[in-house]
């Protein structure tokens, strides 16, 4: 059931109905049982595997809240006979006695994800090789369709389970309760991935209806599909013209692509979190943000603070601190800083694990090497970044550049954007070797000529939808430069007079009606991260 | 406080640490600057501080941080 389907508005509303008319004691179970029933429209096979992640995480998660408990109570009791080694000792046994629990759940639910998303690239790759050395072996190789948001609800679990672990909160002991904290519907297609902190209050306690809520759900909903629709749907046109023909159009056209590659991945699935958000937002539940207009950024670790936020900082959570301040990376610091100096030893444990996590993002959207190499892009870029931070601001200073103006925050925007959009023909190219020869034929064959004598119209669009593309374009940019300036856009709309804010509404429906782009075979995995 | 203080003044001479009561939440210390402050709080006092001590609470302000220096002396 795709976000921009009519099906999808029927059955929010028939969802929205049924948990208003629910008496409130009971709210949660109907929200629950919408979540089975849309899980169930993307194909009830994959129930197993959904139910299998809430089970684990369940019973895991229980065990260790027990066994927390009774260390509390046993540590409370011994306390006072303990001296400071002794209770560092209790403190390190009781942590490898909970990591028992810990390891199994997780290696079980990350390792069905692993299975399902890297087996025929791994098994594809390992086969080439032995093929390569002649060892005359070849391994089976399966290929498995994913199940529905995998990767959002296991990196939610996962999250949940570590935290009971850390002792964060209490874990959820009613099993039903815990089904609906992994399988929100909103959020199960692509995200944002929530914190149970954050999300499962929300999702438990009897919401009441709120007219103001459920318009700005709506008002969202309908930016979303604005997004999706006029917006990511024509620039797809575009981008498949000119990645699905890398000969034809080389040169310039590639930088065209790449940078309305920029607009379409943006439009597509901010457009769909946005859905996402304004569907959660009609039944009073507010999701986590997810993006914070990232091409605005002003560098490349400010854009991935902006961008995919939920999925970053649960990297930076449960990948990255663990890592960088494990005993291991520590000591790396330490001995880093004798060999190498101060400066570059202080470095050691945030570069490495930083460069581990660009590699397990890139990993992430996909099983192919064009996603490691825009891993080692991404991280080879904030790795820089780093490394030359004091010696580019000694230059700056040196050179008299003023910082503080408008010029010089543009200039950063710029460099950011075209540094994300190189990025991006990696990622979208059809393999690495095609994305070298996209770059090589971007700069050798640039010509701007080919687009003032009409070559624009070669790619898929006529005239009508390129201004279409542009307006929309536009507008976007200057709804999130008004954000950015501190601006809020809905509530500044509530604000306004009754005729004026239904002539908004109207007109967006009807530009949605007018310029969505609906084709045939038009259906919900044309969400990219969708498929992620 | 004295030596926290320091190490903040070093690690981020553009902060104002005493004023500031929302470094973390305000995005004025990023990850990385945290990494950097917990090898430096390690070595100063002696502690380990885990992944599970990373949230923002325990560092948004000079108080919070001194509050968790004090804690992980404590236990």
């Amino acid at each position: 059931m795709s976000f921009t389907s009519v099906q999808f508005v029927v059955f929010l509303l028939l969802v929205a109905t049924s948990y208003f008319l629910t008496p409130k004691r009971y709210r949660w179970v109907t929200l629950l049982i919408a979540n089975y029933i849309f899980y169930f429209f993307a194909g009830p096979r994959y129930f197993i595997y959904l139910l299998a992640t809430t089970i684990t995480i369940y019973f895991a998660a229980v065990k260790l809240g027990d066994m927390s408990a009774k260390n509390k109570a046993d540590f409370a009791a011994a306390k006072a006979d303990l001296d400071k080694e002794q209770k560092k000792n209790w403190k390190a046994n009781f942590t490898k006695r909970k990591r028992r629990v810990l390891i199994p759940a997780m290696l079980f639910n990350l390792g069905i994800l692993a299975v399902l998303k890297y087996s025929t690239f791994v098994g594809s790759n390992l086969n080439a090789l032995f093929e390569r050395l002649s060892l005359g072996i070849e391994m089976p190789i399966h290929s498995f369709l994913l199940p529905l948001g995998i990767s959002f609800y296991t990196f939610q679990s996962v999250a949940y389970l570590i935290d009971v672990y850390r002792e964060k909160y209490e874990p959820e002991r009613n099993l039903a309760k815990l089904a609906l904290f992994i399988s929100f519907f909103p959020q199960i297609v692509q995200g944002p991935i929530g914190r149970y902190n954050d999300l499962a209050e929300q999702l438990y306690r009897p919401n009441s209806f709120s007219f103001e809520k459920a318009k700005f759900g709506v008002q969202l909903m309908l930016w979303g599909a604005f997004k999706k629709l006029i917006i990511a749907d024509r620039a797809k046109v575009i981008v498949d013209m000119v990645f699905g023909y890398p000969e034809t159009f080389g040169g310039t056209y590639v930088a065209v692509a790449a940078f309305v590659y920029c607009i379409q991945l943006y439009g597509d699935f901010s457009g769909g979190i946005d859905i996402a958000t304004g569907a959660a937002q009609v039944l009073g539940i507010q999701l986590e943000k997810n993006f914070l207009r990232p091409y605005l950024a002003t560098s490349i670790p400010d854009f991935w603070r902006r961008w995919h936020i939920s999925l970053g900082a649960w990297f930076r959570d449960y990948v990255f601190y663990p890592l960088s301040l494990s005993k291991f990376f520590m000591k790396v610091g330490k001995k880093g800083r004798q060999v190498l100096g101060n400066y570059i030893g202080k470095l050691l444990p945030v570069l490495i694990p930083q460069f581990i996590i660009f590699f397990l993002i890139g990993i992430w959207h996909g099983a192919e090497w064009k996603y490691i190499a825009f891993g080692f892009y991404n991280g080879t870029l904030i790795v820089l970044g780093i490394l030359f931070d004091q010696p580019l601001k000694k230059l700056i200073e040196k050179l008299h550049i003023r910082t503080d103006c408008f010029s010089w925050h543009l200039f950063q925007v710029l460099r950011t954007f075209i540094l994300v959009a190189l990025g991006k023909i990696i990622t979208r190219a059809p393999g690495v070797s095609a994305s070298a020869y996209l770059m090589h034929s971007m700069v050798k064959n640039w010509n701007t000529e080919v687009l003032m004598n009409g070559g624009l119209l070669k790619l898929g669009l006529d005239t009508q939808d390129l201004w279409v593309l542009l307006f929309a374009s536009l507008v976007l940019l200057t709804i999130s430069l008004l954000q950015e300036s501190g601006v809020q856009i809905r509530e500044a709309l509530s604000k306004q007079n009754l005729l004026f804010r239904w002539i908004i509404y109207l007109a967006a429906i009807f530009l949605l009606i007018m310029f969505g782009v609906y084709g045939l075979n038009y259906n919900a995995s044309d969400f990219i991260y969708r498929g992620f | 406080m004295e030596t926290l203080l320091k190490i903040l003044a070093e690690l981020r001479p553009d902060v104002d640490f005493e004023e500031n009561k929302e470094l973390v939440d305000s995005g004025e210390l990023d990850s990385f600057d945290i990494v950097s402050l917990v090898g430096e709080l390690c070595e100063a006092y002696e502690i380990e501080i885990g992944a599970e001590d990373i949230i923002p609470e325990n560092f948004n302000s000079v108080e919070a941080i001194m509050a968790l220096v004090v804690k992980l002396q404590e236990d």
